[in-house]
């Protein structure tokens, strides 16, 4: 692994129970790129030297869940591995990060929220659409749905929306609050609806049944 | 080929096995079993068992056998239970033979009952297991609910095991043991200490997902939370709405949510949350962690 041996400092976490089979470490109570960014490089920690008795290690926005067999380690037990291992090296994200191409159409009858978003934020579609496709996002987390991604972050923010769309199919992308996420399922939003792509994050026939991972990159790209 | 053809199913009618878990980092729960003891239970008194059983629902389920024999076994909650007619006892274990036709309608009590075979049922492993996730729409038959006119193929016969008569442990009538949650300290000490003093009644919306529960005391009447960060859910897990709708998340639940979650059942306690009925008075009462692990091992309710 090309990583430096140096431990990446990762801000103090609460280690706190959820539930009687799961260990929350939580970075912060808000999102944070620097919470963020522990969390995924915890997990990455984590997977390199599971602790005996954890079942799942669940990477989220700005915490890791562990989950345990209360049978086979306890949960001070755990907390306490959890500490060393907070202290340590591992996890860093070296190198680069593996970067996805996304291609996709915004706006139309796919993205009919995106004029509303770009009057929003004063700009004309163009180029909201530009700045929204500028540079690299990172996958936040996977979470809500099955394969559905959170990315971020954007300097632009807009707030969710007050009416929820009953369904949005596969592959539409949505903005809210300086994030874009990506559906993989059809669902229920309240989120902005900008536009639409082929890619799919999930497949239940192969396993892992996701493509995309926390702290991989994103770089869409608008097509007609 | 043995069949078993659907002639009657009530909406959430699932094929659930032990459940698939490990997959909530690509955004999937685990489903599985509503009341997981009685599941087992199924499987036990079977001896030999399929992994794979029909959990119905007070909404009842009517089916026939065709093309050959089967074993099977019936126990959650109280259903009324008949085979070609005849009222039967509940829990049962049966003979099932060429064109039985089982019937199952409510009884007493209980919202979710398990109709266990001796054959597993051909359906497609999806991740590992054949649990329907309604709210994934994956595995089962088709990721759905099963419905009238299903026909649902029976593989061999499972090996049998020594069959044991587990007789159900009391549900017990007292409070619903929780653990105080990820965001109880965002509630206000009064609106915590309500919270265990009042009673909830079980409201008439209730799935896989969740059972939502009706506040008339009020305990959440004006609760402003906002904006939180979205965070990992699990079974159990007590979130209240933004209207102050208090929602005891279950099997299908959502594996993350960004509502303030004020507890969280405990694992020993959730079989027993599962099968209460719309209408049924319910309180909770705070555990230690310690309490709550003593209970998994003691395996009885209070």
């Amino acid at each position: 692994m090309a990583e430096t041996p140096a431990p990446v400092p990762l801000p103090n976490p609460l280690i706190v129970p959820l539930g009687d089979h799961g260990l929350l470490v939580r970075f912060a109570a808000t999102l944070s790129d620097e919470a963020n960014r522990a969390a995924i490089t915890f997990a990455r920690r984590l997977g390199e030297r599971m602790p005996e008795g954890v079942t799942e290690i669940d990477p989220n926005l700005v915490s890791v869940l562990l989950k345990y067999d209360p049978a086979a380690i306890g949960f001070e037990r755990l907390a306490g591995e959890v500490r060393l291992l907070l202290g340590r090296a591992g996890g860093a994200v070296g190198g680069k990060p593996k970067r996805h191409r996304i291609a996709a159409r915004f706006g139309g009858a796919e993205g009919p929220d995106l004029a509303d978003v770009a009057r929003q934020l004063g700009m004309r579609p163009a180029d909201f659409i530009a700045a929204h496709n500028a540079r690299p996002l990172r996958v936040l987390t996977t979470g809500f749905a099955p394969g559905f991604v959170y990315c971020g972050f954007h300097a632009l923010s807009v707030p969710r929306r007050t009416t929820v769309r009953p369904v949005v199919p596969p592959g539409t992308i949505l903005f809210a609050a300086g994030q874009t996420a990506i559906t993989a399922t059809p669902l229920p939003t309240g989120w902005s609806v900008i536009g639409r792509t082929e890619f799919c994050n999930f497949d239940p026939a192969i396993d892992p049944p996701t493509v995309l991972r926390e702290g991989d990159e994103i770089v869409f790209k608008a097509v007609k | 080929m043995t069949t078993l053809r659907i002639l009657r199913a009530g909406p959430l009618t699932t094929l659930q096995d032990a459940g698939r878990p490990g997959h909530l980092r690509h955004g999937i729960s685990a489903a599985g079993p509503m009341d997981r003891a009685a599941f087992r239970r199924t499987g036990a008194w079977l001896g030999g068992a399929g992994a794979t059983a029909i959990e119905f629902t007070t909404a009842g389920l009517g089916l026939r056998v065709e093309g050959g024999a089967v074993g099977c076994a019936l126990d959650g909650g109280q259903f009324t239970l008949r085979r070609n007619g005849e009222t039967l006892a509940w829990p049962a274990r049966l003979h099932l033979e060429d064109g039985d036709v089982v019937d199952i309608a409510p009884g007493p009590a209980g919202n979710y009952g398990y109709l266990r075979l001796g054959r597993e049922i051909d359906v497609p492993l999806v991740l590992g297991s054949r649990a329907t996730s309604l709210v994934s729409r994956l595995g089962g038959l088709e990721g759905r609910e099963l419905r009238a006119g299903d026909v649902l193929h029976l593989g061999d016969a499972v090996a049998p095991l020594p069959a044991l008569h587990p007789r159900a442990t009391p549900a017990g009538a007292g409070p619903v043991r929780v653990l105080w949650g990820l965001h109880a300290d965002l509630f206000e000490a009064g609106v915590r200490r309500r919270f265990i003093e009042e009673t909830f009644l079980v409201s008439p919306r209730i799935d896989r997902m969740g059972a939502r529960l009706e506040d008339q005391a009020g305990v959440f009447a004006g609760a402003q939370i906002l904006s939180l960060v979205s965070d990992a859910v699990v079974p159990g897990d007590i979130q209240i709405l933004g209207d102050g709708t208090p929602i005891v998340l279950m099997r299908d639940h959502q594996p993350t949510g960004g509502y303030p979650r004020i507890a969280t059942v405990i694992d020993a306690d959730l079989d027993r949350m599962a099968q209460l009925r719309p209408g049924a008075h319910v309180r909770f009462a705070p555990v230690t962690l310690a309490e709550a692990h003593a209970a998994l091992r003691g395996g009885a309710a209070p």
